[in-house]
């Protein structure tokens, strides 16, 4: 890819400073000592809004910035390298608005759009003590009155819920599924007897967010506090959380990259008489560390460009990506701390405490927006248009644009996001052809293993019928080598339309492809032989990276810490 | 099909360590989970906890019975230190067990007097720090800095240790440090230091460090700057801390996992608990299919980590002269299985597993506290750098020989261990994996892991002399990973043989087959609907009656 103009993210990195000054506002010693003292950082919220990050959470068309989700996800992953906590408060406002996005344009709209804009938190009320994921076993309840609605119930484990302005209430205001709505309720304009906020909880990670909730006692909001059409709040919610999962990726990125650069960074000591990158076993650890990042960015970067070039296949872009990223991110973390032993469990010494704190931190995006079996039951549901839309053919246009970083993006239609699909995944249907642009190049062999995969899952899906809500556990394994084809795919794609950087080590003789490729077969049950050298190779690529002060990434940008860690 | 768990012990003696710590859901139970989580929110020690420990007489586990304490099988040691760990891992750590990973160095080579010593300050309820952990260099102790000079009449100590846990609250330590410049194994010595012997301003104390996990353990460090003892301190010859060492933490490596078992036996009775009183989708949580199987493989490899660290634990006694690769290979497997499960759990659990309040706020302290429980002396890396260069010996020492009953057979009364007669490295048949070897390879599940082990044999013999150290390829490494998982095989299928329990069922050892030959690259390692079930059962009547969920099937929390 050649880039005429640095990409944004570069100046937003500038802008929040080197993170290794510890007097910075945006420092790494300054998020360990917030944690430690669980309070929040204003501050640095007030930092980032200066940014103008919550600018790319309001589309274009009421104001704001957000035109390109590869642009919000580089962004995210900014944020979240330093620290997941600001970066999981502040990302949360995107799931505030969005259901405002996907629903018809009313004049909430634009007081959404106005408010977040303004910097205000805006919070999404979705879950209840005793349902959790089950969100459509909701007992909030709006009552409709003259005018409006009273709510009443509470909101239970709510990112921000006590610091935000404004929450996106799922409540009840009929029977079952069809029974629900998302009311918008601006705390600033309820009676205050009618609502308190709840007690900060105290949790295992992100320490200093703001995870509490809201009670609501005959709480009135007007009518034109609904979003979309009566009884659509369900799908209004469901449709919002395919595109913050999809941005969840950022999260999971930025996490993953701040664990492997401590780690490749330690790995120039010595161990046993000799450096540590001398060593094939640690250098073995590193590479597949390394691998499955790369697997996971190419998982996000293909995710966020599909939600502009395929925008009606979003469903199951959303929970390939929430399901891959924070799972193989939170393994990849471990496995890295087992490696580091006690460095990686000291809050004080060594690295300001941020190996133990991204590890603690990052445990929690499996549990938002959808946690691993939501996120997977999603595909199960997609199985039925997966198996019979195999050879129905795709358009390559769109599969280009969604593979091929270099190309202009077509603005997304917000309101085309749908439940299902139509006609399963492109990508998954583009499989055979990607692994047979392949042959012949050092990833042709691996390429060709993975399609022999998966053309054995679409023949059992073939088979498969819908299980209702107790699903068996092989079926959820079908799920996750479902989310794993998916990545194969991307890799390939994107291995094989983007355009390197001139003579980038990483590229050369598909690098980085075999060895992501590599990853997902063992993932799949199917490890294969590497070629001497291809660790060291990878670890060296990325290692390079790191000391030029860019990110750890198959498209790389400047980072602002410049060099080191 | 319906199973009834029978405890395969007698009732609770009185000096039953969990009946002592009783109910921890009794939220006025001084060493109930309320006291624990809220020791751990103010990194302090449970001070209740400490107490109860102190007038179970803790220590005496550590001492030989011949020199007056209570420690007999390690295997026993490991049992009845569990309920600690199921209670409160850094209770357990912190009171702590660091005191046996001293004491087993003294075992190992001291003298008769260093011997009355140590056994006399455990007896007397003191603590004992183990002073090995340099941050600068891990587990890699050849590189370890701290200098012990040694002149004619004279040892001068200097230098620091780092993250040493009871550093402060020790009255004496055992030291590991150098006498020589060479990065060689006869460069380091063990020390058996007091404190008061030591000048006071040549000695000063470190910050305590501060750990996510264990946050009431005092982790500290210190620096000694030309502090002069005498030779009496040497435990054994100079130059010899490193073979010293070696035989020493064959010991801990075997006991300390065994009691680490107790940390996944609480995490699944919490989240049994959760699945079967929350509701989703219209379903109890324990009726949606993924939820149980998760329960009942979490279930299994509790197990089978109980089965691998029992045997080793019994190995060292039966055959002392080749457990230092079973021993290491305890230390690196058992770890990542309680590690695995847990994580496993949480999904089960789900946000629940994320709080530090709530009725299953425990699991997160767990969480927090199990993968620095699971540190210990060395880490995986390490582990299987014991094993590697002894992979072409081993495989000339698995005789397809019946092993020795009382190898499985837990009601058998061990040999006392001399620690000294450790071998550091293994030179004898170990009739643990001979267990595997000796099944037929047609012969089920079993046979086809016994497959592997011909396979092993073969490639280990190839192991050509470059590929046995720390700069050996990741395919070397890999053969002593499998040569791990192949022990813990043979572990289960010797305690299957010898069990009368639920682990002498078929369906158990299927099951726990299954999960390992996953792990050696066969099938997905998911136990189909009829082993689930018959597991799922097994831990519901546990979890229902209040029993443990490891090979002993005793009461706890009650």
């Amino acid at each position: 890819m050649t880039v005429a103009t640095a990409p944004p993210v570069e100046a937003f990195e500038r802008e929040l400073g080197d993170p290794r000054e510890a007097t910075g506002v945006f420092s790494y010693a300054r998020c360990n000592a917030l944690d430690k003292a669980e309070a929040f950082p204003d501050e640095i919220i007030e930092l980032v809004n200066a940014q103008g990050l919550q600018r790319h959470y309001v589309p274009e068309e009421f104001g704001g910035a957000l035109g390109e989700f590869p642009v919000v996800l580089d962004l995210v992953r900014a944020v979240a390298r330093r620290d997941l906590t600001v970066a999981i408060a502040h990302t949360k406002t995107f799931l505030g608005v969005v259901g405002a996005w996907v629903s018809p344009n009313t004049s909430m709209t634009h007081t959404l759009a106005r408010q977040a804009l303004d910097g205000f938190a805006i919070s999404s009320g979705m879950t209840e003590r005793a349902h959790g994921s089950d969100l459509v076993a909701s007992e909030v309840r709006a009552k409709e009155v003259r005018g409006g609605f009273e709510l009443s119930g509470e909101k239970w484990l709510i990112n921000n819920a006590t610091r935000s302005r404004t929450m996106s209430v799922l409540a009840r205001t009929g029977e079952g599924p069809r029974g629900l709505d998302v009311l918008v309720v601006d705390k600033t304009t309820l009676r205050p007897e009618t609502y308190r906020c709840l007690p900060k909880v105290r949790t295992h990670g992100i320490r200093s967010a703001d995870i509490s909730g809201l009670a609501f006692d005959g709480a009135f909001v007007p009518t034109e506090a609904r979003l979309g059409r009566p009884h659509t709040g369900l799908e209004t919610m469901l449709k919002g959380l395919q595109l913050t999962r999809t941005l969840c990726g950022g999260l999971s990125l930025g996490a993953g990259e701040h664990a492997l650069r401590l780690t490749l960074d330690v790995a120039e000591r010595r161990r046993y008489g000799r450096v540590l990158l001398d060593q094939p076993e640690a250098v073995r650890t590193l590479a597949d560390a390394g691998a499955d990042h790369l697997v996971n960015e190419a998982v996000a970067l293909v995710g966020c460009r599909g939600i502009h070039a395929i925008s009606e296949e979003t469903s199951v872009v959303a929970a390939v990506v929430k399901y891959l990223l924070p799972s193989r991110t939170d393994r990849m973390i471990a496995d890295l701390g087992r490696w580091l032993g006690v460095r990686s469990q000291l809050v004080d010494a060594d690295t300001d405490g941020r190996f133990q704190k991204l590890a603690r931190d990052h445990r929690v995006i499996h549990f938002f927006d959808g946690n691993t079996l939501v996120n997977l039951n999603m595909l199960v549901n997609e199985f039925p248009a997966i198996a019979r839309h195999v050879a129905t053919p795709y358009d390559d246009e769109a599969l280009r644009i969604a593979l091929d970083p270099g190309r202009p993006l077509p603005p997304f239609k917000m309101r085309s996001v749908r439940l299902v699909t139509r006609t399963g995944s492109t990508l998954l249907r583009a499989l055979p052809d990607l692994a047979a642009g392949a042959a012949g190049t050092p990833a042709g062999p691996l390429a060709a293993r993975l399609l022999d995969h998966h053309r054995r899952l679409l023949a059992e899906l073939a088979d498969h019928q819908p299980p209702g809500v107790k699903v068996p556990r092989h079926v959820f394994a079908q799920a996750e080598r479902l989310t794993l084809c998916w990545a194969g795919a991307a890799v390939l794609g994107l291995a094989s339309h983007a355009d390197p950087p001139a003579g980038d080590p990483l590229w050369t003789d598909g690098l980085w492809q075999r060895a992501a490729l590599g990853r997902i077969l063992a993932a799949l049950g199917e490890p294969t032989g590497r070629p001497a050298g291809q660790d060291h190779e990878l670890v060296h690529a990325l290692r390079d990276r790191l000391r030029n002060g860019q990110s750890l990434s198959v498209l790389p940008h400047r980072v602002a810490e410049g060099v080191g860690r | 099909m319906t199973t009834h768990p029978t405890p395969t012990t007698p009732p609770a003696p009185q000096d039953d360590l969990e009946s002592r710590l009783g109910d921890p859901f009794d939220d006025d139970n001084p060493v109930g989970y309320a006291a624990v989580l809220a020791a751990d929110e103010q990194a302090v020690p449970l001070v209740a906890g400490e107490h109860l420990l102190d007038d179970w007489r803790f220590n005496h586990e550590f001492v030989p019975r011949s020199l007056g304490g209570r420690w007999s099988g390690t295997d026993a040691l490991a049992r009845r230190l569990r309920p600690v760990f199921r209670r409160d891992p850094a209770l357990g750590l912190g009171y702590g067990v660091t005191s046996l990973m001293a004491a087993v160095n003294v075992w190992a080579a001291g003298s008769t007097a260093q011997r009355r010593a140590v056994a006399d300050i455990l007896l007397g309820g003191e603590r004992i720090a183990a002073a090995f952990h340099e941050l600068a260099h891990g587990d890699d102790f050849l590189h370890n800095e701290f200098t012990a000079r040694i002149t004619d009449d004279r040892i001068v100590l200097a230098g620091g240790k780092q993250v040493i846990n009871n550093i402060e609250r020790a009255g004496s330590l055992v030291l590991f440090a150098r006498n020589g410049d060479t990065p060689d194994p006869g460069s380091h010595s063990t020390l058996l230091v007091t404190k008061r012997d030591l000048p006071q301003e040549s000695m000063r104390y470190l910050p305590r460090f501060t750990t996510p996990g264990l946050r009431g353990c005092h982790l500290g460090g210190i620096v000694v700057d030309d502090a002069s003892i005498g030779h009496d301190a040497l435990v054994g010859a100079p130059g010899q801390g490193m073979e010293t060492a070696s035989r020493a933490f064959q010991v801990t490596r075997a006991a300390l996992p065994g009691m680490a078992v107790g940390v996944l036996d609480t995490a699944l009775h919490l989240t049994h608990d959760f699945a079967t009183d929350r509701r989703l989708y219209g379903h109890v949580v324990a009726d949606l299919p993924h939820a149980r199987a998760t329960l009942a493989a979490a279930f299994t490899d509790l197990l089978i980590a109980d089965c691998l660290a029992t045997a080793v634990s019994r190995h060292l006694h039966l055959a002392p002269r080749a457990t230092s690769a079973p021993a290491a290979a305890v230390k690196y497997l058992v770890p990542l299985l309680l590690e695995e499960a847990l994580h496993d759990l949480s999904v089960v659990l789900g946000a629940r597993s994320y709080l530090r309040e709530g009725r299953h706020a425990a699991f997160s302290k767990l969480f927090r506290d199990l993968p620095l429980v699971s540190i210990g002396d060395i880490g995986p890396t390490s582990c299987l750098l014991t094993i590697l260069p002894q992979l072409p010996t081993l495989a000339r020492h698995w005789p397809a020989a019946d092993p020795p009953a009382e190898l499985f057979d837990t009601t058998v009364e061990l040999p006392e261990l001399e620690v000294s007669q450790l071998s550091v490295t293994d030179s004898a048949p170990d009739p643990l994996m001979g267990t595997l070897a000796g099944v037929s390879a047609d012969d089920g599940p079993a046979g086809r892991l016994a497959a592997d082990l011909t396979e092993l044999r073969e490639q280990c013999r190839r192991l050509p002399s470059t590929e046995l150290g720390p700069g050996a390829g990741a395919d070397a490494f890999d053969l002593a990973r499998r040569y791990t998982l192949l022990l813990a095989a043979a572990a289960c299928v010797g305690t299957h043989r010898a069990s009368t329990g639920f682990t002498g069922e078929s369906a158990w050892l299927t099951a726990a087959l299954t999960r390992l030959a996953a792990r050696l690259g066969h099938g997905d390692g998911l136990l189909p609907d009829d082993l689930t079930e018959t597991l799922f059962h097994e831990l519901t009547a546990r979890v229902d009656q209040r029993l443990s969920c490891d090979l002993e099937c005793a009461p706890v929390f009650r």
